[in-house]
């Protein structure tokens, strides 16, 4: 992490005396506190409370700043986030705000029963009264500070910076920070803050953007992009295009520096374990398995066969003997004779018989002889349809009745024969193609290959494209990953013309009186309505059949096809998912990522903040302080201070130079510095400032705070050149 | 301090829980928010703290936190491919994506619903059902 955290426990706190001034820092990403006069803050932490729950005891506790990870395995996070005292630059949680406070007043080893020190606190330009007084409050009433100073932090690192020499006493302080951008014009040393602007875009947002567009970009890593993470990202690989568009195109053309310009980080990557072919013994003592198994079963079909059989000849030979002895019966007596058999008549005794011949025969598997059947139908054709070619006219009612019968009949078997005929002429010209197609292969392989590939992406796009129609804005099941619906697709046939009966069913109801189900074909449209009409129509048709035929053909011509997987219900997520994952998977690329991100800090507009960029305050600001001088504008633009943590980007000022000598006047002087330390100088300057022996003049009290009223805070403001 | 006896020896260790008592206060966190009583929000928005402001009655040449916002840009907004980052001339009516060339058009087309509405949450474009 490139900031780091101090948050070690100062021992030495009882060894200053009451009147050093403790320094505050109170940044929104960082807190950072420390004695005046000292060079560095004695603790730093990242602005954040969380709440979580201890697993072991169920307390919720409090926990301000980063602490190393790994203990934080003992606590529960998932009810709630960190959290900050501030929304854009205000603090406005004070709950937050005084566990902050509490923390940093521990970590410097603050003893007794109140801090005993005045306290010089940063806070934003021009800060609401409200989170003024609120802070006032706190300080006052809870830690009971005996006095306190507000200053503006990007005004404290001007002033540091001034006293180094790398800027003069008039001139721009630029301070992106970390949720807002300011600029603050400095007149003879002092801020003026009618000629501030400020605009809310910072370095959260440049993170964010980051976040979410690497989430987008590798939604399977999405778990990766940590706020902590994607922040170093940001500060190890982010820089500033001298000029968006060019560089953008340098990308847009995959070209060498482009190519030098990508940044790839490389994800903790296991290749998978290779899965051993089983071996020859495991092979073999599987397929015996297998092969007892099938044994088996073949057993038990064979005993439940004969089983079988053997029942069904004894039912014959029971019925034998019946019909035997049924012949030695005298007429009179085979009534008495067929109610102890439970038989009604000879005949049902025989049919009973002819049925159990014929499933004996089916259970032994004989055949039967369709060709005995053909030729017994052929002999017997004449008799069974006696009377077609009689006239009507020389039949009886009854025969007439019979003659229809048989017409009937006739013309079934006809149709059935006609049938069996055509399938095997169909047959026959299959196999003729097959042949052809064999010569063909054998002729020119190559040539048949490449014409067969051809055919299969034909029809395999031709059925795709179909499918597609089909499917189209098909919600039927909810998570249609192709989104149709919503999106303008348009409807099916069969789609349109369901909706169509719904709304003119539902509109129906409303007038008149009700007739519907009057009539039966009323009951239709449910039929009509119900979605399975949808699919199903057609059924396989002939472009999938042949799409199947090619596509098995090729699989056993050609070693490299690749079928394509079923679509419908396998997505190409699905069929991606198929693909072992290899390193290239597991590698983040930061390519137009790295100047995309920093560019909202020149063009907040990308993030739809409708405000002007960091280029463009500078001019708004000398605008607005309408000073109608200009040598003094002159001595501006000479000295422009870029400060903040978001101002540490590389090619940053090179870039302000380039936008800021667009707005000013041809000829103007401009000259862009960095801040010497851009994180670190507003606390220096801060605590600079409070070693001044003027300095008390500048705190208040809490009787001051009670006697003046809030009007006096509101206009309060610390004079920076004392 | 009773209740750290029952936590981890590293956590202790390392002090990461903010103790509920410390010397140098006044008042005490649990004092200020006592347990286990609802005290509803105590805080407000900053939108409310702005109302509560009233810029309104003072005069407005006078710098406070909402006048000093920086205005409008005047500088032509330049529409980038919401995807690549390039310069996009191309806007796609069905998912208002803009793009850069047709290979993006291809993946803007095969994006899901969520994801065409998070490219366009990123500038603020997205269809938000309240």
């Amino acid at each position: 992490m490139p900031f780091i955290s101090k948050i070690q426990r100062q021992s030495d706190y009882t060894l200053f005396s009451s009147a050093t001034p403790i320094v505050i820092d109170n940044g929104a990403s960082y807190f950072r506190i420390g004695w005046a006069g000292e060079t560095q803050p004695r603790v730093v932490f990242r602005s954040i409370v969380q709440r979580p729950r201890h697993k072991a005891t169920g307390e919720i506790v409090t926990i301000v700043g980063d602490h190393d990870p790994a203990l934080m395995k003992y606590f529960d996070c998932s009810r709630t986030g960190p959290r900050s005292a501030f929304d854009s630059n205000v603090v406005y949680q004070f709950e937050m705000m005084e566990y902050i406070l509490d923390f940093g007043f521990d970590r410097l080893g603050a003893t007794g029963s109140e801090i005993d020190h005045p306290v010089l606190i940063t806070e934003c330009v021009c800060n609401p009264i409200q989170s003024r007084s609120k802070m006032a409050e706190l300080l006052f009433e809870t830690y009971g500070v005996p006095s306190i100073a507000f200053g503006v932090d990007a005004a404290f690192s001007y002033k540091y910076n001034q006293q180094h020499g790398v800027c003069n006493k008039d001139g721009l302080a630029l301070c992106p920070g970390f949720n807002t951008t300011h600029v603050i014009p400095f007149v003879d040393g002092e801020p003026i803050y009618k000629g501030c602007c400020r605009t809310n875009v910072g370095g959260f947002h440049v993170t964010d953007y980051l976040k979410q567009l690497l989430s987008l970009k590798y939604p399977y890593h999405m778990a990766r992009f940590t706020w902590e993470k994607v922040d170093d990202l940001k500060m190890e690989h982010c820089y500033i295009a001298p000029d968006y568009a060019s560089e953008a195109r340098l990308f847009q053309k995959k070209s060498k520096e482009a190519k030098e310009k990508t940044r790839c980080w490389q994800l903790p990557w296991v290749p998978p374990p290779r899965e051993e072919p089983p071996s020859e013994e495991e092979i073999a003592r599987k397929a015996a398995i297998r092969e007892r198994q099938g044994q088996r079963l073949r057993e038990m079909a064979e005993a439940k066969r004969s089983s079988r059989i053997n029942e069904l000849e004894n039912e014959l030979h029971g019925l034998e003997f019946l019909l035997k002895q049924l012949e030695q019966v005298e007429d009179s007596d085979i009534p008495s004779f067929l109610a102890e058999t439970g038989y009604v008549s000879r005949q049902e005794i025989e049919s009973a018989r002819i049925k159990v011949t014929q499933s004996l025969r089916k259970a032994k598997g004989e055949p039967k002889s369709e060709q005995a059947e053909t030729e017994k139908a052929d002999s017997g054709i004449n008799e069974k349809y006696s009377l077609i070619n009689i006239p009507d006219d020389m039949l009886s009612p009854e025969q007439l009745v019979e003659k229809k019968k048989q017409l009937l009949l006739k013309s079934m078997s006809d149709g059935r024969q006609r049938m069996k005929q055509k399938r095997y002429e169909e047959e026959l010209e299959r196999e003729r193609k097959q042949q052809l197609e064999e010569e063909k292969r054998l002729e020119n392989p190559e040539l048949y290959l490449e014409q067969l590939r051809a055919k299969y992406k034909d029809l395999s796009e031709k059925v795709d494209q179909r499918k597609r129609l089909k499917t189209n804005g098909d919600h039927s099941n909810g998570n249609n990953l192709s989104g149709g619906i919503g999106r303008g697709e348009r409807l099916s046939a069969a789609q349109r013309e369901r909706m169509r009966l719904l709304t003119t069913a539902a509109f129906d109801r409303g007038k008149g009186e009700d007739t519907f189900g009057a009539k039966d074909e009323d009951w239709q449209l449910y039929k009509l309505m119900s979605k399975d009409n949808d699919d199903g129509d057609e059924g396989p048709d002939e472009d999938d059949t042949e799409l199947a035929r090619i596509s098995s053909k090729l699989q056993d011509l050609d070693p490299t096809f690749v079928p394509k997987p079923e679509t419908g219900s396998s997505q190409p997520a699905e069929a991606s998912r198929v693909r072992p994952l290899t390193k290239e998977d597991f590698q983040i690329v930061l390519g137009v990522e790295r100047f995309r991100c920093p560019e909202i800090l020149f063009n907040p507009n990308r993030i739809a903040v409708d405000q002007a960029g960091l280029d463009e305050m500078a001019g708004v600001s000398i605008r607005r302080l309408s000073c109608k001088d200009e040598e003094l504008e002159k001595r501006l633009t000479n000295s422009i201070l870029v400060t903040g943590g978001s101002s540490i980007f590389p090619g940053m000022i090179e870039r302000l130079e380039a936008g800021i000598r667009m707005i000013r006047p041809c000829g103007s002087p401009i000259k862009v510095v960095r801040a010497l330390d851009p994180i670190m100088d507003a606390w220096r300057g801060a605590a600079a400032y409070a070693t001044i022996p003027q300095f008390h003049t500048q705190t208040f009290s809490r009787m001051d705070y009670f006697e003046k009223g809030e009007d006096w805070l509101r206009s309060y403001q610390l004079k920076y050149s004392l | 301090m009773l209740m750290k006896g029952k936590m981890e020896t590293e956590v202790v260790d390392a002090e990461l829980v903010l103790p509920s008592y410390l010397s140098f206060k006044k008042v005490q966190m649990y004092e200020k928010y006592p347990k286990g009583q609802a005290r509803g929000r105590h805080w407000k928005h900053l939108k409310q703290i702005i109302q509560a402001e009233n810029y309104q009655n003072y005069p407005p040449d006078e710098p406070n936190y909402v006048n000093i916002e920086s205005p409008p840009s005047m500088h032509p907004c330049k529409k980038i491919c919401d995807i690549t980052g390039f310069e996009a001339p191309y806007h796609d009516p069905r998912t208002n994506l803009r793009y850069a060339n047709t290979e993006v058009f291809k993946i803007i087309r095969s994006l899901p619903n969520e994801y065409v509405q998070r490219y366009l949450a990123l500038r603020n474009a997205a269809i938000v059902l309240k």
